[in-house]
């Protein structure tokens, strides 16, 4: 433990040297459904240094590019809400509709892009004016969320209809649509853009897309009601969350194989990679608490207290 | 032949499609009970999933597949109602078995929005629970969690369908049983 702990404050050192001004220990933000909060876990102390009051059933989380804001979707208050990192408290509500759901931040920070889950399209706003300057309609209940690296693509994770749609950010409209596995909810893409991974809650597996054509290129079976997936170690491993089963499938993505299971707690939810890219956060819904995962032993070597109905839909780590 | 199928399809798309959509917030309800008896004592009580006679709102078991993963049991509540449940997790050492609610009987119907509604004898959707036993000594800690979804899928649910109707009749059945169990175990 206490040499693992000696590793996380040498990174962070190197880290506060390489970064800009806002440059601090990397931090997540948990949501905390039930408890109408965010939880803010210092990932190089291994605890909440501090929890945030968010009404509204907070759901998706979408730290922006800059670090310096949070976007937290609540579908309660047909929004979502910016927490402002620095003051660790919420200094926008944002009205979208009805079902907003999934959120996430364009690459270069100027957009949000929230999915509503009852009017089954996207909504596009202005991340200065925070006003909604497109909705663009998709699939059936559109859940999770991606921009590519490069910021010319958005993909969607289509419930309802079992798709996956792509959506050009230059003209903001709708590209194709592929049908996937059953029920897509949580999406990740890796670095150079290339592929995309989706969990299928009801058919229990992972569709992996190539994105150019947009068109699948695998499936991989995993375990039971997979919900969100997330890559580390240089994209060669993935991670995705078994919600009914409390635990950690780990794919070799050269394989496109299983190659381990992880038990993590009770209904594992919303995950992602420390930007260290070895260590794998797990929100427990049901545990109110995050599993760490070192990714390269495969072993939970942490596990810290959040709040009520940890859910944590999004990417939630800070940079 | 081909359009009753294709009627079938249609429905059956139409009924996942219903069934699957949570837009409402999943709900959770914790229970924990001290007992005053031997782990190995309370868990012989509650271990065979086939019998769960245990709970006094259970009139009777029927089960299939014993202990293991996927095995069912269909319970009838006292006043008729049924609700089938699979095992999702059985863990003998921990003492502990997870397991999720796959149908239930109607209790009744009503009108809501201009539209029939069946409310489910349990109010809630997608329900799923774990019930584990834990040694402290002498004594034991029972822990009986459940997590679910309101019965009703859309926005602006009925009175019967919300979510205080799911959270008080889940909180009722988690704290009757355990009352229950403890006064069994403590003979």
């Amino acid at each position: 433990m206490f040499f693992i702990r000696c590793q996380v404050v040498a990174m962070v050192v190197t880290t506060t040297f390489f970064t800009e001004p806002l440059a601090a220990a990397p931090f997540a933000y948990i949501s905390n459904q039930l408890d109408d909060s965010v939880s803010i876990i210092d990932a190089g102390q291994g605890k909440v240094v501090d929890t945030i009051s968010v009404p509204g059933k907070p759901a998706g989380v979408a730290v922006a590019p800059g670090g310096d804001k949070v976007y937290v979707s609540t579908p309660e208050a047909k929004g979502f809400a910016v927490l402002d990192v620095r003051k660790r408290e919420v200094v926008a509500k944002v009205l979208v509709s009805d079902g907003a759901l999934g959120i996430a931040a364009s690459s270069d920070g100027k957009r949000i892009y929230v999915a509503d889950w009852y009017n089954d399209n996207i909504d596009v706003v202005d991340a200065d004016s925070l006003k909604v300057i497109k909705t663009i309609p998709v699939g059936d209940s559109p859940s999770g969320l991606v921009v590519s690296p490069d910021n010319r693509w958005l993909f969607v994770a289509n419930r309802l209809s079992n798709s996956v749609s792509k959506i050009d950010l230059k003209k903001l409209t709708l590209n194709k649509t592929v049908q996937v596995g059953t029920h897509p909810f949580g999406l990740t893409i890796d670095a150079r853009g290339e592929r995309i991974y989706v969990a299928n809650v009801q058919s229990d597996d992972v569709t992996v897309l190539e994105t150019k054509r947009l068109l699948p290129i695998a499936t991989v079976k995993v375990n039971m009601l997979p919900y969100a997936c997330a890559l580390a170690l240089n994209d060669s491993r993935l991670f995705v969350t078994n919600q009914d089963d409390g635990s950690v499938s780990v794919i070799d993505t050269a394989t496109l194989k299983e190659v381990a299971l992880i038990e993590v707690g009770d209904k594992p939810e919303g995950i992602n990679t420390h930007p260290d890219d070895r260590h794998v956060y797990v929100a427990n819904w049901f545990d109110r608490t995050v599993s760490v995962i070192d990714g390269k032993t495969l072993k939970v070597i942490d596990t810290i207290k959040t709040g009520r109905g940890s859910r944590a839909f999004g990417q939630f780590f800070g940079k | 032949m081909k359009k009753i199928t294709l009627v079938v399809s249609v429905l059956l798309f139409f009924f996942t499609a219903i069934a699957s959509a949570h837009g409402p917030v999943r709900q959770d309800a914790v229970e924990q009970i001290t007992i005053n008896a031997p782990a190995e004592k309370v868990w012989s009580i509650i271990k065979n999933f086939g019998d769960m006679s245990w709970h006094p709102d259970i009139f009777n078991t029927a089960s299939e597949g014993g202990n293991k993963k996927g095995a069912t049991r269909v319970l009838t509540l006292k006043d008729g109602g049924t609700i089938k449940e699979e095992i999702k997790k059985y863990e003998e050492e921990k003492m502990s078995y997870a397991y999720k609610i796959t149908d239930m009987s109607t209790a009744k119907t009503i009108t809501h929005a201009g539209v029939e509604e069946k409310v489910p004898v349990l109010p809630v959707d997608n329900y799923s629970a774990t019930i584990t036993v834990e040694a402290k000594g002498d004594t034991s800690v029972v822990n009986w969690k459940a997590g679910y979804y309101r019965a009703y899928m859309n926005n602006n649910p009925p009175a019967e369908m919300n979510e205080e109707a799911a959270n008080a009749a889940v909180n009722a059945i988690l704290k009757t049983g355990l009352i229950n169990l403890k006064a069994l175990a403590e003979k």
